[in-house]
């Protein structure tokens, strides 16, 4: 029995807000030519109006909350797809794993669930295997720290490389041969071979260097949570249940006890203002869409010259003690920070900190998606992500490099092709992903009210969260809140409200 | 009747607020927002009517009253709730208007306000149809179809995707009357939407009668015309009368 590393990490978002001062900037361009646009969105008038409004600017309306969906759409998506897989899937299942005993994994270790064990046993053994995953993580997590601690981080980049490659190939590749078998597509074994070892090659190369459109990163992170997510769910249901809540209390103290290891991790990071060593879904923040588009200047030339796509993010975490007293204290409920800033003409930058978080779930056969360590100081975009990260740290040297600043971030939220790296965006950790679906896909097997209930309760949570982190600014754990909701929603649902709806609505009775 | 059927089955009942989402709700990711809340509002609203009359169930299907007493209260609550969401949205309005001034931008339309109750009410509608009709539509997906007794000329799937239609009509349209009611303090608009509200639950009692059905669904249909109709006008009027105002103060 194999058994891999397995660290959660930290979840690294940030926020990046363009606020009034950006679109003051804009004005001239919106009244001259967005004039069509905006007319949409207005009350309807007669074609011959002969004075414009005298605000041509689009409503608030547009602009909030392009972040929070950023995240919520892939987190959706994987859910969504989970679903599907478990579905298609289910009646294969039984056939798929033949007479033979259930797959052991680590998960698994202690206690191998048989539907006719009574309930305490099954309490019991779920617990316990519980008890063993939590600490199998903690001490990969621990292990993980030390190897970044001795700066390892080549041995750290290739081994995720691996486990990429690995988790694709087999994990993915039996998955897909099940949908084969299951819905008799007819495709012979050299070409199915052949895709597969395509897909898997660029999922590899489009996780960890640079040059890869940021779409098919995105996608790539999906299908891996995805895959990992639907062999989560062979699981026993008792252990799965458990074991999502051990995780979601894992979680919660890794990242916020003194000593917890994911802290330790961020701290080491922001101590040496590199990129953690982790797997994340990143959300490339959205250009508005009245962005002039031409409005690249020569900083922006010359940071795209230097900086590398996808791989080279902001490293806010340092920089933001320079905001964070420039951000004023009244921000609004929705996780999008505008934070007052006094200057004039400067953006509200409201970056928020928090850590990448990547989890790595553990199972017998089934590698693990290693940390990596993204940025590498000899590369030439680091240089422009430094420089423009001194910029933000210095409030004193802001008169100088105001212009500068105002530029370049305009050329953040201008940048359509996100080949500038200086864009900011939500991160989540790729963990968040897999244990929601994990949630989902369990929820699924049951019934699709369960499914739909526990959808709402993950969203929710990932909302809260991600309104808490605009407000507390620093690491916080995705987990808990979202586990804690789906879980009680998946309970309250099955036990009290199926029985009240089914009961009704199978009458035809509906309110 | 196979995965044809299924998703015919699953239009019928979304396919309206489906498209509503694409073309309105999807530009503006406040309003995904807005809908995925109004959602979860209306699923715990659900959870703590059935924690109430959980001790009750199973209620025997014979008898009518249990169930118009069960519906009346649901009703009850839930017109309660969209209060509370009211309540809310205020307060939402308030801050999206103080932020909107700390950006310098325009503060909230009189559509974009509408757009956010249609939001909420698309929600609402939403959340009816899942649980009430595609919960139940598992079945479907396979290779037979259901009847029953009481509705014998048509599938039961049919039946109830034809229902959720229409009550996804009448809740996504009643917020929007609901909110302008409340907004301008106008009685009428007030009453209007519980009272409909009622009306269209109680209606579906009728579904008890042996092939009740057959009268019940036209009658609920006329319950989303008439809000559908009283919606128009009063959309129709206030956004004149906003453009009216607009114009005079130029």
């Amino acid at each position: 029995m194999n058994l891999h590393l397995s660290t959660p990490t930290l979840r690294f978002l940030h926020f990046s807000r363009l606020t009034g001062s950006f679109f003051s900037l804009q004005e001239p361009k919106l009244n001259g030519c967005l004039n069509a646009n905006r007319d949409a969105l207005r009350v309807p008038e007669e074609p011959d109006r002969r004075t414009p409004r005298p605000k041509m600017e689009s409503s608030i309306l547009e602009s909030i909350g392009v972040e929070i969906i950023g995240v919520m759409s892939p987190v959706s998506i994987c859910m969504f797809l989970v679903v599907l897989l478990v579905y298609a899937l289910s009646p294969a299942n039984p056939f798929s794993t033949p007479s033979s005993p259930p797959i052991r994994t680590a998960a698994n270790l202690v206690y191998l669930e048989n539907p006719s064990d009574s309930t305490a046993q099954k309490l019991e053994g779920a617990l316990l295997n519980a008890l063993v995953f939590v600490v199998i993580i903690a001490v990969v997590t621990f292990v993980l720290v030390a190897l970044y601690y001795f700066k390892f981080t080549n041995f750290l980049k290739n081994y995720t490389r691996f486990s990429a490659f690995f988790v694709l190939a087999t994990m993915g590749g039996s998955i897909f041969l099940s949908i084969i078998q299951h819905f008799s597509i007819p495709v012979d074994a050299i070409t199915c071979f052949l895709l597969l070892f395509n897909f898997t090659v660029v999922g590899v190369l489009s996780v960890f260097s640079g040059g890869i459109p940021i779409i098919l990163r995105q996608f790539y992170m999906v299908s891996l949570g995805i895959i990992v997510a639907a062999w989560f769910t062979k699981l026993p249901e008792w252990t799965t249940w458990i074991v999502l809540v051990a995780l979601a209390v894992y979680d919660l103290v890794a990242v916020l006890a003194p000593g917890g290891p994911l802290k330790l991790l961020v701290e080491l990071a922001s101590s040496r203002d590199e990129e953690l060593p982790a797997l994340v879904y990143e959300a490339r923040p959205v250009a508005p869409p009245q962005n002039g588009g031409s409005h690249r200047t020569n900083m922006g030339l010359l940071a795209a010259g230097f900086s590398q796509p996808g791989s080279v993010e902001m490293q806010s975490v340092s920089g933001n003690s320079g905001w964070r007293n420039d951000v004023d204290g009244s921000r609004d409920t929705l996780g999008n920070d505008e934070g007052g800033s006094s200057r004039d003409g400067r953006e509200e930058i409201s970056p928020l900190v928090s850590n990448a978080r990547q989890r790595r779930s553990s199972s017998s056969d089934s590698p693990e998606y290693s940390a990596v360590n993204v940025s590498t100081p000899n590369r030439v975009g680091h240089f422009g992500d430094r420089d423009s990260q001194i910029e933000e740290t210095s409030p004193l040297v802001e008169a100088v490099h105001a212009g500068n600043q105002r530029e370049q971030a305009a050329m953040e939220d201008d940048d359509a092709d996100d080949n500038l790296g200086l864009n900011r965006g939500i991160r989540l950790g790729l963990g968040d992903f897999i244990f929601y679906s994990v949630l989902v896909g369990r929820a699924a097997m049951y019934d699709l009210m369960t499914v739909y209930a526990c959808y709402l309760a993950i969203v929710s949570g990932l909302g809260c969260t991600l309104i808490l982190l605009s407000v507390c600014r620093r690491a916080l754990p995705a987990l808990p809140i979202s586990i804690a909701l789906g879980v009680m929603f998946y309970f309250l649902t099955r036990l009290l409200m199926e029985p009240f709806v089914v009961g009704i609505s199978t009458n035809l009775l509906m309110f | 009747m196979t995965v044809v059927a299924g998703i015919g089955y699953v239009l019928i009942a979304l396919g309206p607020s489906l498209s509503l989402f694409v073309s309105v709700i999807s530009k503006k990711p406040f309003l995904i927002l807005t809908v995925l809340s109004s959602t979860l509002l209306w699923l715990i609203s659900l959870i703590v009517m059935s924690g109430l009359w959980r001790a009750f169930l199973p209620l025997s299907s014979s008898s009518w009253w249990p169930y118009s007493l069960l519906i009346i209260t649901s009703v009850g609550f839930q017109e309660g709730l969209r209060l509370f969401f009211w309540r809310i949205y205020r307060k939402l309005e308030d801050i999206l208007d103080a932020f909107a001034d700390r950006m310098s931008k325009p503060r909230l339309f009189l559509t974009d306000k509408m757009q956010i109750a249609l939001a909420g009410g698309l929600g609402h509608g939403v959340a009816h149809a899942v649980f009430f009709c595609l919960s139940l539509l598992t079945p479907a997906f396979g290779p037979a179809t259901f009847y029953i007794e009481r509705c014998s000329k048509m599938p039961f799937f049919l039946v109830s995707a034809l229902i959720a239609l229409s009550f996804v009509t009448i809740h996504t349209f009643s917020m929007v009357i609901a909110f302008n009611g409340y907004s301008e303090g106008n009685k009428v608009d007030q009453v209007f939407v519980p009272v409909v509200h009622l009306v269209a639950g109680l209606v579906t009692l009728v579904n008890f009668a042996h092939e009740g059905c057959l009268v019940g669904i036209p009658l609920l249909y006329l319950m989303a015309l008439l809000i559908l109709l009283h919606c128009s006008k009063m959309a129709w009027r206030r956004l004149t009368e906003n453009r009216g105002r607009l114009e005079s103060s130029q």
